[in-house]
């Protein structure tokens, strides 16, 4: 079994590693990065990332995982033992809004477990406050 | 409003913070903003205006008057800077700055700071430390990734290790994603 951390959460599924791949059930990869595959790419809603070389994704029945994130500019880090895989955000997402001066959304809980997301208290202005106990 | 964002292992490390605070407190474990907003270090704030764009980036802030002499931040300053914002949308001049994307390394090092968290809670502390440890030389400048690890490994984050850590920062010129301090 492979535990797959995200920014947007872990999820856990079953995966085989082979050389530097990660082999999931295709069905798995929108389970673990919310983006499906299909004929005319990665898709998520009406958006798709074209994938040129399907077949360079293709194991058998099996997808590599980590070349559907590269694709999608995701960075991937991988213990092998026990077998996690840890995905960043899109680099270039990253890069945008840093240079275009756009606060990025996210969804984190509240000491409750509640979850909210910064876009949530949209139209107004925020103090955003990043802080620590340690 | 403020939007409070701890980059903290568990709610209980944080609740003594949140008392009496009416503003939402929220809980990052895998340090999400550390990549989403490239912040190397806490507290670090962000004033985001009312059409989500950024109105002055990460810059380092406090709150208190407790830590002018080691810090050299003065909070009263940055009360009136904020009050002048959101009364009059004054900004300072230190505000069009653009904070520096993170480098690959960096990015690794969150990667692997997440692997050793989650290690770590499923019990697997000696591997936890071993990620921790890559981790710290993948960003040995960054306090989110190694000062953050210090109580998940037991070492006192107000102690030794954090002085070293500083000393390092220091003398590699005090790098850190933000408004430098004038």
């Amino acid at each position: 079994m492979l535990t797959v951390l995200t920014p947007g959460g872990s999820s856990t599924v079953d995966a085989a590693r082979e050389g530097e791949s990660l082999l999931v059930d295709p069905a798995d990869v929108s389970v673990v990065l919310g983006w499906e595959l299909k004929p005319e790419g990665l898709c998520r809603g009406d958006v798709c990332v074209p994938v040129r070389d399907h077949a360079a994704l293709r194991h058998g029945d099996r997808v590599d995982l980590i070349a559907a994130a590269e694709l999608l500019g995701l960075t991937t880090l991988v213990s092998e033992e026990p077998l996690v895989a840890a995905i960043s955000v899109p680099a270039g997402a990253r890069s945008r809004t840093l240079s275009g001066r756009m606060a990025a959304d996210f969804v984190l809980p509240d000491l409750d477990g509640t979850t909210h997301s910064l876009e949530e208290f949209k139209d107004r202005k925020r103090l955003l406050v990043a802080f620590a106990s340690w | 409003m403020v939007i409070a964002v701890a980059l903290d292992e568990s709610a209980d490390d944080v609740r003594e913070f949140a008392e009496g605070i009416s503003f939402p407190v929220l809980l990052d474990r895998d340090h999400v903003l550390a990549e989403l907003y490239a912040i190397s270090n806490v507290p670090t704030v962000v004033w985001i205006d009312a059409d989500g764009t950024i109105a002055r980036p990460n810059s380092a802030e406090v709150g208190t008057d407790m830590f002018v002499d080691f810090t050299g931040v003065r909070p009263d300053e940055h009360m009136d800077q904020i009050r002048a914002w959101v009364r009059d949308g004054v900004v300072p001049a230190d505000a069009d700055y653009a904070v520096a994307d993170l480098e690959p390394d960096e990015v690794q090092a969150r990667l692997a700071f997440r692997i050793a968290a989650h290690l770590r809670r499923i019990g697997d502390e000696e591997r936890a430390g071993t990620w921790f440890d890559r981790a710290a030389r993948l960003a040995p400048m960054d306090f989110t990734v190694r000062r953050a690890a210090m109580p998940l490994r037991d070492v006192d984050p107000f102690g030794d290790a954090f002085f070293e850590l500083y000393g390092e920062w220091q003398a590699a010129g005090s790098p850190y994603h933000g408004v430098p301090r004038s």
